[in-house]
């Protein structure tokens, strides 16, 4: 879905892990951001009225990017900037 | 009675965009050392994100980016007590200032603070069309925080629709990134020569804006990028996530596959803080949305609170900037310092920018009448899935305000606290009483103005009984 | 044609009333204030609640009882008539301590208020310890003692039911003002008319529902309108999947998952603000209650004024001197909803108000004052 260009500055790295999935990103992203380069925004998140949800506006202020950080549910992705060893689960209903 | 647990500060800044950084240095050049509280881990705020360490240079970004570069130094240098990751998510005011709840590191601690610069921005607007719940739908500046976070690009071409100037400069910069979007869907009334002749100044003031914009629209046209103008209707489908986008245009529905649709109605004051410290707002006619009052010389609020930037009406980052810049003089002016030289030319620099603006804001107004001709299964309140059918029936049923239409059917109880849906439930009562949007109301916002654990709360800092 | 009924507020009392009355064949036209004018019926717990009612007054815990033993078939009744679920469960409930010493004193009460009234030892309750708690309330912290638990309470949705009840009185033809704050009330020989900035309106009797609007309103049609504005605040977090436990009026699941905490009494005035201090003694004992809880987001908050008489049971008053006019003010309007709706509006209706429920007219006011 998102892809990073070429011509980008260097970035230093972080290893997180994603659904128990080690995974080196950018360190200037927010949790939800990585999430998005990573694997995109189709199946982010189930919505507690059905349906699948994803980050709209990347500021705060539509909590659609709700996320488990390290065992916490419920963070608000776009707002928590990755780091060293951060384990993401993204909240999706047991099939 | 003061407490130990409680902070106190004489300045607190909320928000380290261009107007709280302008206003920050500016009373740190003069020995003050106000706090400052900011959301994201860097400061910049919306336009100046990441430009502590640029992920791409002016080629992509564009010259405004990185022309913020100067305010950031500036900034840096000063002595400041500048807090990243904090978040104001109480605010009150009590006696003789305000009390704030802010959190950071997951606890929470109160400070009383006797002066108060909000400068905590805008947002984009909530604009409902059907579908544009679905992943896949993104709003423009979520774009381009992507952009601008990690030089994150589509990696297929994306529809981008609505209208604002964002929406062409978002446009602008995946093309030089090397991805033009697919098509441009332009939702902005038709009429525009007609406007720029009927505003000979705001047209004369803003022609850098109408240069700019030409300039992009012509690079983008050169590049073959397709925009259609005099879009009507909107409509995201697919399932899982996004795979066509329908739009209407005189009259007659057309499509285009897509797994990307970037949206823009225009951006909007916050209103959080504001209105969660009662603070009067109006409905602004030209800039289309809620905007807080405040003293137009002092920008003063209330006592002891200033408003600056976008959060108190769309001006733009030069704008925010002078205004933090004026919000500072004010304070330093109460303190007994000769301010008078050098707040002139701002004064006169903030009318010219301002009278431009109102070019834009007729250049770019949302249609109006967009949301009464959405289809009833339209979700208006985003968080809690309700319809537009469901709010059309409680208001059959006696709901004759935001409160109590919320009541009936759960609209803005979510966790986005009314943000995305607060100007559309306004707009549909207007429209159902045949009032003006003032005469409707708005929600009634409390606490929390930003999300907080039960835990974090529990935990924190016991605040002071009063 | 005069309209039967006048009824100044829209609340859950002035709309029960109205919905009774309409259904009992009246004609009624109701004034509502302004969207955001005090509303308790916007902003209490749910609760459809015996236990401890009345403690002051035995006759108000026989009422309450009475409610809700009539509530399932009020909801029911609701419901078919509009289609709105008003999220009612009959579930029982739990009232928690913190300590021996809460505990003791409870059950003291208890035991003496269900013994005043032959009929109020029909009231089943028991007091429960944590650990035979747990059952109930899986979850439950180490910092709670226990509870009493009675199967006669239960919980609903009061935003559903406010809604259901505009609703059924549409349909039955009641004439709903919104934004139309009365600013006085003139008795005449024909009847009463009730002015505000929206225009005049009129009718052969009157009926005081608004809440703490009654003190202003009440005086001068001869009625006692003692109330007085206690505050509660209510915190709600974020929805989780339906965990079964009974509802305490410290902290109750709400049929749409969301946890509500509440159950504070402030002297505020009209202040329907929040405080620092005191969302985060709710947030603290939320997390004492079911440590859990720490995770979630608290979502909503806010203050509202309770409507509260001098000894805190209903007033229900006819007035003597403007025969016709009447105020009716409540704390627990949800719990009394079906009573309202039924033998209240009936005994309004066949004007045997003062006979039937004198005990709780404002006359009991002044025998304190003297006495
Ligand atoms: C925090 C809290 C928790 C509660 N929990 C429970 C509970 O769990 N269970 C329970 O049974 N009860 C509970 N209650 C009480 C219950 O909400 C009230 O008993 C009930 O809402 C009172 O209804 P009312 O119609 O008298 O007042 P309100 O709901 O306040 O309505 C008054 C109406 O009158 C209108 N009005 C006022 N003045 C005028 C005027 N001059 N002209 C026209 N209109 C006017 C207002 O606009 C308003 O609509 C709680 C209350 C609070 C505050
Ligand atoms: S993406 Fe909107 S709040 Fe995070």
């Amino acid at each position: 879905m998102f892809k990073r260009l070429d011509n980008a500055a260097p970035a230093a790295m972080v290893t997180i892990w994603l659904e128990g999935q080690p995974h080196s990103v950018p360190a200037t992203l927010s949790a939800a951001a990585a999430v998005l380069w990573l694997v995109g925004a189709t199946g982010y998140r189930d919505h507690a009225a059905g349906g699948h949800r994803a980050p709209l506006c990347m500021m705060g202020v539509c909590h659609d990017c709700l996320i488990t950080i390290d065992g916490q549910p419920n963070r608000q992705g776009c707002l928590v900037p990755v780091a060293e060893g951060m384990r993401l689960e993204r909240q999706r209903r047991p099939a | 009675m003061s407490d130990a647990s409680t902070h106190h500060a004489d300045v607190a800044i909320i928000g380290a965009g261009p107007a709280g950084m302008a206003a920050a240095s500016r009373l740190a050049e003069a020995g003050q050392v106000p706090v400052v509280f900011d959301l994201a881990p860097s400061p910049g705020g919306q336009i100046y994100r990441q430009l502590t360490a640029p992920q791409l240079g002016e080629d992509v970004m564009g010259r405004d980016y990185l022309r913020g570069r100067r305010l950031l130094e500036r900034f840096e240098r000063a002595r400041i007590d500048y807090r990243p990751g904090s978040r104001v998510w109480w605010a009150k005011r009590e006696g003789q200032g305000t009390t704030l709840g802010v959190l950071a590191d997951r606890r929470s601690e109160s400070w009383q603070v006797r002066r108060l610069i909000i400068a905590s921005g805008a947002m984009e607007r909530g604009w409902p069309f059907p579908g544009w719940q679905l992943p896949g739908v993104m709003q423009a500046g979520a774009g381009q925080i992507l952009l601008k976070q990690g030089a994150l690009i589509p990696d297929v071409p994306p529809v981008l629709a609505g209208t604002g100037p964002l929406l062409y400069l978002l446009a602008w910069q995946y093309l030089r990134a090397g991805c033009p979007p697919r098509l441009i869907l332009d939702a902005a009334p038709r009429s525009r020569y007609a406007t720029m002749l009927r505003r000979p100044l705001s047209t004369w003031h803003g022609r850098h804006y109408l240069l700019k914009g030409l300039g992009m629209l012509t690079t983008l046209r050169r590049a073959g990028v397709k925009v259609v103008h005099g879009i009507e209707g909107l409509r995201a489908e697919g399932n899982p996530h996004l795979q066509a986008v329908h739009y209407r245009r005189a009259g007659r529905w057309q499509s285009v596959d897509a797994s990307m649709l970037l949206t823009h109605f225009g951006v909007v004051p916050e209103p959080q803080l504001s209105r969660g410290l009662g603070l009067p707002f109006d409905w602004h006619p030209s800039q289309q949305a809620f905007v807080p009052h405040r003293e137009e010389a002092s920008l003063a609020a209330a006592p002891g609170i200033w408003l600056t930037g976008d959060g108190a009406g769309i001006g733009g980052a030069l704008n925010a900037e002078r205004e933090g810049h004026l919000a500072a003089l004010s304070i330093l002016a109460a303190k007994g310092e000769p301010v008078e030289n050098e707040r002139t030319p701002l004064v006169q620099a903030r009318r010219r920018e301002l009278s431009a603006r109102a070019l834009l804001e007729a250049l770019f107004r949302v249609p109006d009448g967009w949301l009464a001709a959405q289809p009833e299964t339209t979700l208006v309140c985003r968080c809690e899935a309700v319809s537009l059918g469901e709010l059309d029936a409680a208001m059959a049923q006696g709901a004759a305000g935001p409160g109590q239409l919320k009541a009936f059917t759960r609209c803005g109880m979510g966790p986005c606290q009314g943000r995305l849906c607060g100007e559309s439930v306004t707009r549909l009562l207007a429209g159902h009483l045949g009032t003006t949007m003032n005469a409707a109301g708005y929600y009634q916002v409390r606490p929390p103005l930003h999300s907080i654990t039960l835990g974090e709360l529990a935990d924190s800092a016991a605040p002071p009984a009063p | 044609m005069p309209q039967d009924f006048l009824i100044i507020g829209g609340g859950v009392v002035g709309m029960a009333v109205a919905y009774g009355l309409a259904r009992r064949g009246r004609s009624v036209t109701v004034l509502d204030g302004h969207d955001d004018s005090l509303r308790a019926s916007r902003g209490n717990a749910g609760l459809v609640w015996v236990q401890g009612k009345g403690l002051a007054m035995p006759r108000y815990a026989e009422l309450s009882l009475h409610s809700s033993m009539a509530w399932p078939e009020f909801a029911e009744e609701l419901t078919k008539r509009t289609g709105i679920d008003l999220e009612y469960e009959h579930c029982g409930g739990v009232d928690l301590c913190f300590d021996a010493k809460e505990a003791q004193a409870r059950q003291t009460e208890y035991r003496a208020l269900y013994a005043a009234t032959p009929s109020l030892t029909a009231v089943r309750w028991e007091y429960l310890d944590r650990e035979a708690l747990r059952e109930q309330l899986p979850g439950l912290g180490e910092r709670v003692h226990g509870g009493t638990f009675s199967p006669h309470d239960g919980q609903c949705n009061p935003l559903y039911l406010l809604r259901a009840l505009y609703a059924a009185c549409l349909t039955l033809g009641v004439d709903y003002h919104p934004a139309t704050p009365v600013t006085g009330i003139e008795a005449s020989t024909t009847g009463f008319t009730a002015h505000s900035p929206q225009g005049s309106f009129s009718a052969e009797r009157v009926i005081l529902a608004a809440g703490l609007g009654a003190r202003t309103l009440a005086p001068p049609l001869g009625l006692s309108g003692q109330v007085h504005p206690v505050r509660g605040q209510v915190l709600v977090t974020e929805r989780f999947p339906p965990s079964g436990r009974l509802p305490t009026p410290q902290l109750r699941q709400t049929a749409s998952g969301g946890y509500l905490i509440g159950d504070v009494l402030e002297d505020a005035g009209y202040d329907t603000g929040v405080t620092l201090e005191t969302i985060h003694r709710l947030g603290q004992r939320a997390v004492q209650i079911y440590p859990e809880l720490a995770q979630a987001r608290l979502v909503r908050s806010w203050g509202a004024l309770r409507v509260m008489t001098p000894d805190g049971s209903p007033l229900y008053e006819a007035s003597r001197s403007c025969p016709g006019a009447y105020n009716l003010s409540c704390h627990s309007g949800i719990t009394l909803a079906a009573f309202h709706a039924r033998e209240l509006a009936e005994a309004i209706d066949t004007d045997r108000l003062a006979t039937i429920h004198g005990d709780f007219s404002g006359a009991r006011f002044d025998v304190q004052a003297t006495g």
